[in-house]
């Protein structure tokens, strides 16, 4: 049973076509170098840099990378790729590279598919310069979404404040911007889908942002595939999906139906490091070798060196243990270091044997045998040294995480949460940790007790609730998020039927974080409270209905999870391990835009002050 | 996917043109091509693509005449599609040529686009497009090296082998010589030689074989090891510099050190002597008052 291609390589691909000048790239290594300019915008930048390396891009005969609002000087012998979003500035600005007569020859790629009356004023800006013939070629790209891991994407990176869950969900948001706000979501959804191959089945609750964005999907999804000239899921486009049995399923959720994983401690790598440390796009940027503190002798204190880090599928440690438990990643980069050190030391051995090697001519079967380990040896140098560079990569962040975890003591926050989130018993009381002083920011604080508040039955007592509140106050955390929160407690248990936050006790356990339970019951036709009332949207269908009965009585091979005002990796681990567990199940994780807890802290503090 | 909208381009420009015919905007052309043409024809990009070009011809060269370069052929055959060395040898040496002037090509071209007055932009990008040109140049000269390993080897070999025939056969054919009938039990005896002969030929062709592979491995891995002493040359040098740097830095360091013990000590001399006035000054008064 094939399942779709896999995202990152198809967007790899799609993007090597397109510096390839929109042409399948040769095999042939020995092939004559082709240079090239490439020309991007943010967008465009934030979608390429977690695909390719600027190494790679030199291979593809990539001289020079530059943004497009950037001073660009006349290179009149090289052709230029464009990549780039059709808006309005960036169109401007073509027209006015193309009056400059910047480059020899333009390919221009529209990120997202480009309207009719832009097009015409890049047609009229080449017509006026007599450029015409130069533009050689026109591609919509239909990318407009950032692909981070194979099951993983994102809609937004630079400017994602614009469409975050705080701009979805103030008090005092127009109508007007709401619509913008879906319009872009839905857009870059459609670009998905397109570059899937693949068409749908839509499910999502009501009465929120998600169910606004399934509408609008549904229909502009319905309206391609009724336009046949220009149906962009005909049988040439859909070469990834052809040979799957079933179509995908879809599930949108907003973010309000668990609020409380997103301010969750976590303890798996690749959570933890988006958490501590600054995770953007694949790159971490670390601040090493800090000497805070001057010396009593008065010298001058050791630099600061920022450090990058990409964390990339060739790095093999890295996929392995992304999503394990932190203890164990420790112990497994201790034995990655050990059997680094066996190899180096065998390489460091044959230099005593070749010493010892005498002139006999007539020897040949103990040259040999030197030849062939030397050989291997000298073959296996560039790997060993790679396996250093990746070794220490990961000891130094996971070094930086560790002295995190403890100055801040998020063990103990991880422990507590876990069973506030399971509803086990507790052995702490919680004013305990908020008024110790040696236990995490205030920041950690509130999250623990905004954590609290959301799990909790029933909401504690007024005198209960001051109590916290000085303490909270007294450890200098900041109450706004408290107010919103309050709200949206209070509008959830007014709204539905209220949500259970059940068994999250160990990490891997599937069926555990409220998106999970979703996927579960959707994908496998389960039926429950929660999940029953949901809409179904088919595109295919020749009428859209308004019913909630799907027609597919089979349980999804493949299924899209879609969270609508931000995601975390905590979800998107949650999903990986319960893919893991139901065997041949393929599953993607999708959010508007990723926010650690710090910034989702931040933007309920915004919403708790209007 | 992708969706090629080039000919919705091209349409939208024919009405584009249209229209402004419809309104009366007629676009200047003329102004335009003399703008094109005025623009410095600049000589970088030509010579570029011409050292490629060359660089393909030494490759389908070598490409073209590998199977015959490399086929060693059996001694014994005479087929005519066989290289004879001196054909060999030509080869080896207009590839050569060949190549240094690629490297001298490029090298020179760097050099011109160094001195030449452009943007950094077109710096950088020119830069970059030589190294583009040298990878290329050296996968062929990647392609030439291996080949010719291998030709190497099989001359040593062949020394080897030629030097190691036993001389029977010389002595048989002396013999050989004194009576004009061959007897047949000296038919015998050639016939026995000529059996141990061809085994100890299979023999040596299979140890040879070994050889080959093994003196082709040791070639590259020489390479490789070339390259690894050349980068740690510059990397000495860097670091040469910094020793330098550094010990310039340390003595200027204690200069300033000097300086400072010597301000510090003038200071203090200055202060005593302040502090003798003062209290000569107090007895003066003290005096005067009395």
């Amino acid at each position: 049973h094939t399942h779709t291609v896999r995202q990152t390589h198809t967007n790899t691909v799609a993007l090597k076509r397109m510096l390839n000048f929109n042409a399948p790239p040769l095999k042939n290594a020995a092939a004559e170098p082709v240079w090239k300019v490439l020309i991007y915008d943010r967008f465009g930048q934030d979608i390429i840099s977690p695909l390719l390396s600027v190494k790679e891009l030199r291979d593809m005969g990539i001289t020079l990378h530059l943004l497009l609002h950037s001073d660009r000087d006349p290179i009149p012998d090289v052709p230029a790729v464009y990549f780039v979003m059709p808006t309005e500035e960036n169109i401007d600005r073509i027209c006015q590279d193309l009056r400059n007569q910047l480059y020899e020859s333009y390919y221009l790629n529209f990120i997202s598919a480009i309207s009719r009356s832009k097009l015409e004023d890049i047609a009229s800006a080449a017509l006026a310069a007599n450029a015409v013939t130069q533009v050689t070629k026109v591609y919509d790209q239909y990318l407009n979404f950032i692909t981070l891991e194979d099951d993983m994407f994102t809609l937004c990176h630079q400017n994602k404040e614009l469409i975050s869950y705080h701009a979805i969900n103030r008090a005092d948001i127009q109508d007007t911007e709401m619509e913008a706000i879906m319009d872009t979501v839905v857009d870059s959804l459609f670009c998905f889908f397109v570059t899937l191959g693949a068409v749908p089945i839509i499910r999502c609750p009501r009465g929120n942002a998600a169910e606004m964005v399934a509408v609008k999907l549904d229909k502009k999804l319905r309206e391609n595939l009724r336009d046949a000239r220009n149906s962009l899921f005909t049988g040439d486009n859909m070469a990834a999906g052809q040979f799957s049995f079933q179509r995908p399923l879809f599930v949108l959720v907003d973010r309000n139906v668990d609020m409380a994983t997103p301010l969750h401690h976590t303890w798996t790598y690749q959570a933890l490091i988006h958490d501590v440390l600054d995770l953007q796009l694949n790159r971490v940027v670390m601040e090493e070798g800090a000497g805070a503190d001057p010396s009593p002798t008065g010298a001058r204190p050791k630099k600061k060196i920022r450090k990058t880090y990409d964390l990339t599928a060739a790095d093999k440690f890295w996929q392995k243990h992304k999503g394990s438990p932190f203890p164990e990643v420790a112990e497994s980069v201790q034995e990655e270091l050990d059997s680094y050190r066996a190899q180096e030391d065998e390489v460091k051995h044959l230099k005593s044997i070749m010493g010892l090697e005498g002139e006999d001519d007539g020897a040949i079967s103990m040259l040999s045998d030197n030849t062939a380990k030397l050989t291997s040896a000298v073959s296996s140098l560039p790997e060993l040294l790679e396996k250093k560079r990746l070794i220490d990569l990961h000891t130094n962040v996971a070094t930086a995480v560790l002295d995190h975890i403890k100055s801040r003591k998020l063990d103990v926050y991880f422990e507590y949460e876990e069973k506030l989130m399971s509803k086990s018993t507790l052995d702490k009381s919680l004013l305990d940790i908020i008024s110790d002083p040696d236990a995490g920011t205030p920041e950690d604080k509130m999250r623990l007790f905004l954590i609290y508040y959301i799990t909790a039955q029933q909401a504690p007592s007024e005198s209960d609730l001051e109590q916290y509140k000085t303490a909270l106050l007294d450890a200098g955390c900041d109450l706004s998020p408290l107010n919103y929160i309050k709200q949206w407690k209070a509008f959830t248990k007014m709204a539905a039927t209220p949500a259970n936050y059940v068994s999250h006790v160990v990490v891997y356990n599937h069926d555990n974080l409220p998106v999970t339970r979703i996927l579960d019951n959707l994908m496998e036709m389960k039926s429950n409270p929660e999940t029953d009332d949901y809409r179904y949207f088919d595109p295919k269908m020749l009428r859209g209905s308004e019913s909630s009965i799907p027609r597919n009585k089979n349980p999804f091979q493949e299924a899209i999870v879609f969270v609508v005002g931000g995601g975390n990796y905590i979800e998107y681990q949650n999903l990986v391990d319960y893919a893991k567990f139901k065997q041949g199940k393929k599953v993607v994780y999708g959010c508007s835009e990723l926010s650690n807890a710090a910034q989702f802290t931040k933007q309920l503090s915004q919403l708790g002050q209007k | 996917m992708a969706v090629d909208i080039t000919l919705l381009f091209k349409a939208s420009v024919k009405t584009v043109k249209t229209r402004n015919k419809a309104i009366g905007i007629g676009f200047d052309s003329t102004k335009d091509e003399i703008f094109k043409r005025s623009r410095p024809k600049s000589g970088f990009s030509p010579k570029a693509k011409e050292v490629i070009t060359n660089i393909t011809k030494l490759k389908d060269f070598l490409l073209q005449h590998r199977k015959d370069y490399v086929s060693a052929g059996s001694l014994i055959s005479s087929d005519l599609t066989r290289m004879t060395d001196n054909e060999r040898d030509q080869i080896d040496q207009d590839a050569q040529i060949f190549m240094r002037t690629c490297s001298e090509a490029i090298k020179q071209l760097r050099n011109e686009a160094v001195k030449q007055v452009t943007s950094a932009q077109v710096k950088e990008h020119r830069g970059a497009v030589l190294d583009l040109i040298e990878i290329y140049l050296r996968g062929v000269c990647k392609l030439y090296s291996e080949q010719r390993a291998i030709r190497v080897k099989r001359m040593v070999d062949k020394k080897r082998l030629v030097s190691e025939v036993p001389n029977n056969p010389v002595n048989l054919w002396e013999e050989g010589r004194v009576e004009d009938e061959l007897s047949p039990e000296e038919i015998q005896m050639f016939e026995q030689e000529n059996q141990r002969l061809v085994s100890e030929m299979n023999s040596l062709v299979d140890e040879v074989r070994q050889i080959e592979g093994k003196v082709v491995e040791i070639s590259r891995l020489q390479e490789i090891f070339a390259e690894k002493v050349l980068q740690q040359e510059t990397e000495i040098d860097s670091i040469h510099q910094l020793v330098v740097g550094a010990t310039e830095n340390v003595k200027e360091g204690n200069e300033d050190i000097r300086e400072a013990i010597k301000n510090n000590a003038g200071f203090r001399v200055w202060i005593l002597f302040f502090l003798v006035m003062c209290s000569f000054s107090l007895l003066f008064l003290d005096w005067y008052d009395s």
